[in-house]
Order: structure tokens, then C-alpha cells, then sequence
């Protein structure tokens, strides 16, 4: 199978993924450039994809007039805290899942997995009123907290780990080793990449949290970031809306996860479709 | 043996608790509500048994969701699995450039629905968006968008799949890599033609990730809020309001906090149901080496 493909096919191959990424990268595009149109050039006919001028300056202004700042940190607290300390709790009990096994250990998984098949929503309206009892609603802390039974990364995370050879844990059992130190010079050293795939996956989801957040936090300044961008779209309403400063914000509100996703898409779609073995 | 016992339930126990607190409570809690009458401002409520049952099932909002629901679910979970695939095909055998086009079809699914909502508002206008734009090229009448209830939910399943094809997409890839090459070098020798050896070959030693996908795609599917929320608030006159939004509204806008869970617990039992029945399913076609 691995003969060299006709350059003809190769050619036709290269074409067609160029169409579709063009499909896929359009709203973006479009979103970007939007950023130096005026509200006529949006909506001319037919379309022109450039722009007349480039108002760098002016748009650069507008950016910090957005006040988005306050909404990206927020996002980002939640993102990468919230991510990390979830790590944490999941590492801890995949491992002892895996490594650590008991009688119920396997049963004990599937209950788990069980949880994953359900959808999280239709817990909203116990968990805002448990929240509400331990006094963290409207709070990040509650945000994050309510974010930590994290089953597809227990998921992910023990299908990772039960690849680690056993060799390793049981000569290093064999020293003397203990848990702690097993789990962070063994374990966590052979699984990084199943590890930075869940961090980037779930600062993604968590960056861009939306329904949760807004049932939750009411104050806005501890909007995320989606929560402040509809927000601004609302105070404009549907029809004053200055398109050049919506597109603007949309950008701002989209960079930051993008930048974190290039970073770690070397680790993140070979760690995809590498380590996610189903069997 | 009892040392090990008890690390083992300390390294569980923070993981465990805040299952038990966010996930498994809540999950009793909610069923328990959904026999109530609680408007969740008087802190009084009264034991009402099936009545949000009976009550929902005669309530043509409910049953319009449920259609919708199902329309959406199929309209989504069918074109995903299918292009989602058909990518993967085209990024077998890695190749110089294949990582940059993988990135552009994935894309979408990093951003947050908010942003990218509001462009797709654009192509979606009526009188001058691109969506019309593109039709008229094409030869065909301009339609609605999401103005019209005709197409409002057409308009809401283009954006979803757009949004997360990448992601069926990437695990297709990483399954299609681990199909033996011997296999198909097997059926080349047997005579086998590139459709028959994808028909007789990949499809089946694909299955269990087209399974995995379908129940992914279904739990994810069913809880889509954002776009729906953004694009159209469930409307024009309920035709994008699928039982996920219902809940939301009867929850969060309405406080009929026992209709609302009533509400939840038929989206549980959809999905268990769901996934028992492609589990049956799965059990005859798909194929575990």
C-alpha cells in the first residue's frame, strides 16, 4: 500500500483539502478582515474580501477600549487553574485506579463511565442550588470546583496508563518506591502526552464554558469570556450594531485559545489520534 | 493489605467526593424535584408525583422539543460521522501538509460558539448574507435562514457540524492508522477493488470507533445550548427549541424547577435508552478483534 501516489491524485488530493480548509477558515477570515471594514463594506454586493484601508491604529485603540481584559483573565484563571488542580484530582485517582488495584476497582470504573453517558446539563438546577448552600455561587472557586469530576479525563487518562508497562512499577515497587514517588518519576513521565491532550482539551472547553458560567455567575466582573462577549452584542442591540467592533471582539475573544491550541497541537492531534486506542 | 486499602481511598476519595457532589446528588436530586411543585423562590413545594409527567407529555412545547430533538440529533450525528470520516480517508497515508489541513477543518471546534456565531449571523442574512449569496450562485431561491421556522434548525445543524466535525474527524484518523496494513494488502491479492476493500476491510475493523463516536456525538449532541442560544433563542416560534433549551427556559426563565427536571429525566432515559440500543447494535456489527 505504500506506493507513491500518481502525482496527478496527490495534485487533486492538495485541491480539494485547500477547498475545504478554505470552507472551515472562512468565518475566520471574514472575521478578521472585518475588523477594518465599515458597516457598507460589510454588506456591499458583491462581496470584496479585502478591505478598502487597514485603520491599524484605530482598531488597536478600540481593542483596549473593549475592557475585555477583565473577561480573558477570568477565562484563563478557570482555564488553566481549574484545569490544573483537575489534573490533579484525576491523576491521583487513575492511578490509583490502575496501579493500586482492588476487587471494586474495575466495577468502580464502569460506574464512573456510566456518569460520562450522562449529560451534565440535567444536573444544573441541583448543583446551582448546592452550590448556593456552600455559599459559592457566583464565585470562580464554585466555577472550578463544579468542574472537577472530570470523567472523560479519567477515561482518557486510564487508557493512557494501562499501556505503561507494569515492569517499571513493579521493579520500582521492588525498591522500596513510594506511591508519590512511582506516580511522578514513572507514571507521569510515560503518559505527557495523554496528559498535555487533556490539559488542552479541557482549557479549550473551559475557556469557552458558556451555559454553566452564565447560569452561575451573575457579577459581571467575573464574566468568562463568552459571557462578556454576548453581553457586549446585547448592550448594542441587534441593529446599532457596529460590525467592525463586533468583529474585533469576537477576534480578541478568540486568539488567546487559539495561541494555547498552537502550542500544544503538536502534543494534542498526534496525542488524539495516537493514544486514543479504543478497544 | 489494609495499607494499600486505605491509600488507595485516599488518592480516590477527592475525585470521588466531588463526583458524589456535583454529579451523583445532583442526579438524585433532580429526579427527587421533578415530583414537586418548587418555583425555587417560596422554600415551600408539595409532592405532586407524575403530575410534570402527564403534564409535559400533553404540552405540544414538549413534544415539538422531542421532534426537534430527534431532527437535530440525526440532522448533526449523520453528516459528523460521514464527513468526519471522509477526511480521515483523505489524510490516510500522512503526507507533506496533511497536519495544516488538519488544523483548519479543527479549528472551528477550539472557538468559542459565542465569537463565531456572530459571523455565521452574517452568512445566515436573509437579504444580503453569504448563505443566500452562495444559493443564488448556485441557481436556487434564497431561503430564510434562521429567520424562517422552516430553516431555522437547517442553519443551526450546519453550524454544529461545521463546529465539530474536526473532532470525529481526528479520532477517524487515528483509527484508520491502526488498521493492519496486511489486511488490506490481503484483499488487494484477492482481488478486492479500493470500494470493496473499504466496504469489507476498514468499515469493519473501524466499527468499534464509529461506535464510540455515535455515543460521544449523541451526549453532545443532545446538550447543544450555545449556538441555539445565540443564533435563534430557541425560535422562530419553537423551531430550534430541542429539550436541552426547553430545560434551560423552564429551569433558569420560567423557575418551574419540578416541570424543568421532569424535562431532564426524559433526556436521561433518551440517552440510556439510546445507548443500550446501539450497544445491542454494536454487539452484532461491530468488530473487537
Amino acid at each position: 500500500m505504500n506506493q507513491r501516489q500518481p502525482k496527478i491524485v496527490s495534485a487533486l488530493k492538495h485541491l480539494l483539502l485547500m477547498g475545504f480548509s478554505f470552507v472551515f477558515l472562512f468565518p475566520f477570515i471574514w472575521m478578521f478582515l472585518g475588523i477594518f471594514k465599515t458597516n457598507n463594506e460589510i454588506w456591499q454586493q458583491p462581496y470584496k474580501l479585502l478591505p478598502e484601508n487597514y485603520p491599524v491604529r484605530e482598531a488597536l485603540e478600540a481593542a483596549v477600549n473593549l475592557g475585555f481584559e477583565n473577561y480573558i483573565l477570568n477565562s484563563f484563571i478557570v482555564g488553566i487553574l481549574g484545569t490544573l488542580l483537575m489534573l490533579v484530582v484525576v491523576t491521583l485517582f487513575t492511578y490509583a485506579l490502575v496501579f493500586v488495584r482492588g476487587r471494586y476497582s474495575e466495577a468502580l470504573f464502569y460506574l464512573v463511565l456510566g456518569t460520562y453517558m450522562l449529560p451534565s446539563a440535567v444536573t444544573y438546577v441541583p448543583s446551582y442550588i448546592i452550590l448556593a448552600n456552600m455559599n459559592l455561587l457566583d464565585t470562580l472557586t464554585g466555577l472550578i470546583l463544579s468542574n472537577l469530576p472530570n470523567v472523560f479525563a479519567v477515561f482518557y487518562l486510564r487508557q493512557s496508563f494501562k499501556k505503561t508497562s507494569i515492569e517499571y512499577i513493579e521493579a520500582a515497587k521492588i525498591d522500596g518506591a513510594s506511591h508519590r514517588r512511582i506516580l511522578w518519576h514513572v507514571v507521569l513521565p510515560l503518559n505527557k502526552s495523554a496528559l498535555y491532550t487533556v490539559f488542552v482539551l479541557t482549557f479549550v472547553q473551559q475557556y469557552n464554558n458558556y451555559m454553566w458560567p452564565s447560569i452561575m455567575i451573575n457579577s459581571q466582573e467575573k464574566y468568562l469570556i463568552s459571557q462578556g462577549l454576548r453581553q457586549f452584542f446585547i448592550q448594542d442591540g441587534a441593529y446599532g450594531m457596529n460590525w467592525s467592533e463586533v468583529m474585533l471582539a469576537s477576534t480578541i475573544a478568540i486568539v488567546p485559545v487559539v495561541i494555547v491550541f498552537l502550542l500544544g497541537q503538536k502534543w494534542f492531534i498526534t496525542g488524539i489520534t495516537e493514544d486514543s486506542g479504543l478497544k | 493489605m489494609k495499607k494499600e486499602t486505605m491509600k488507595r481511598f485516599w488518592m480516590m476519595s477527592p475525585f470521588l467526593a466531588t463526583l458524589g457532589l456535583f454529579w451523583i446528588i445532583p442526579l438524585i436530586l433532580g429526579l427527587l424535584i421533578s415530583f414537586t411543585d418548587w418555583d425555587y423562590i417560596s422554600p415551600n413545594f408539595n409532592w405532586v408525583g407524575l403530575y410534570n409527567y402527564r403534564d409535559i407529555v400533553t404540552d405540544p412545547d414538549f413534544t415539538g422539543a422531542l421532534v426537534n430533538t430527534v431532527v437535530f440529533g440525526v440532522g448533526t450525528i449523520l453528516p459528523t460521522i460521514a464527513l468526519g470520516l471522509g477526511f480521515a480517508i483523505l489524510f490516510k497515508n500522512k503526507f507533506k501538509g496533511s497536519r495544516l489541513y488538519q488544523m483548519a477543518i479543527f479549528s472551528p471546534w477550539i472557538t468559542p460558539a459565542v465569537a463565531v456565531a456572530l459571523v455565521w449571523s452574517w452568512i445566515y442574512e436573509p437579504d444580503r448574507g453569504y448563505g443566500n449569496f452562495l444559493l443564488e450562485f448556485l441557481g436556487l431561491e434564497p431561503i430564510g435562514w434562521l429567520h424562517s421556522s422552516d430553516t431555522a434548525m437547517l442553519g443551526i445543524i450546519i453550524f454544529t457540524v461545521w463546529k465539530s466535525v474536526g473532532w470525529t474527524m481526528l479520532f477517524y484518523i487515528g483509527a484508520l492508522e491502526r488498521v493492519p496494513v496486511s489486511a488490506y494488502e490481503a484483499a488487494t491479492l484477492d482481488g478486492c477493488n479500493a470500494w470493496q476493500r473499504f466496504y469489507h476491510i476498514t468499515l469493519p475493523l473501524i466499527s468499534p470507533t464509529t461506535y464510540f463516536l455515535m455515543i460521544i456525538n449523541l451526549i453532545q449532541t443532545i446538550q447543544v445550548y450555545d449556538q441555539i442560544q445565540i443564533m435563534t433563542q430557541g425560535g422562530p416560534g419553537g423551531s430550534t427549541t430541542t429539550l436541552l433549551y426547553l430545560y434551560y427556559e423552564k429551569a433558569f426563565q420560567n423557575f418551574q424547577m419540578g416541570s424543568a427536571n421532569a424535562v431532564a429525566v426524559v433526556i436521561l432515559v433518551i440517552i440510556l435508552g439510546l445507548s443500550v440500543l446501539s450497544t445491542r447494535v454494536s454487539q452484532r456489527f461491530v468488530h473487537y478483534e
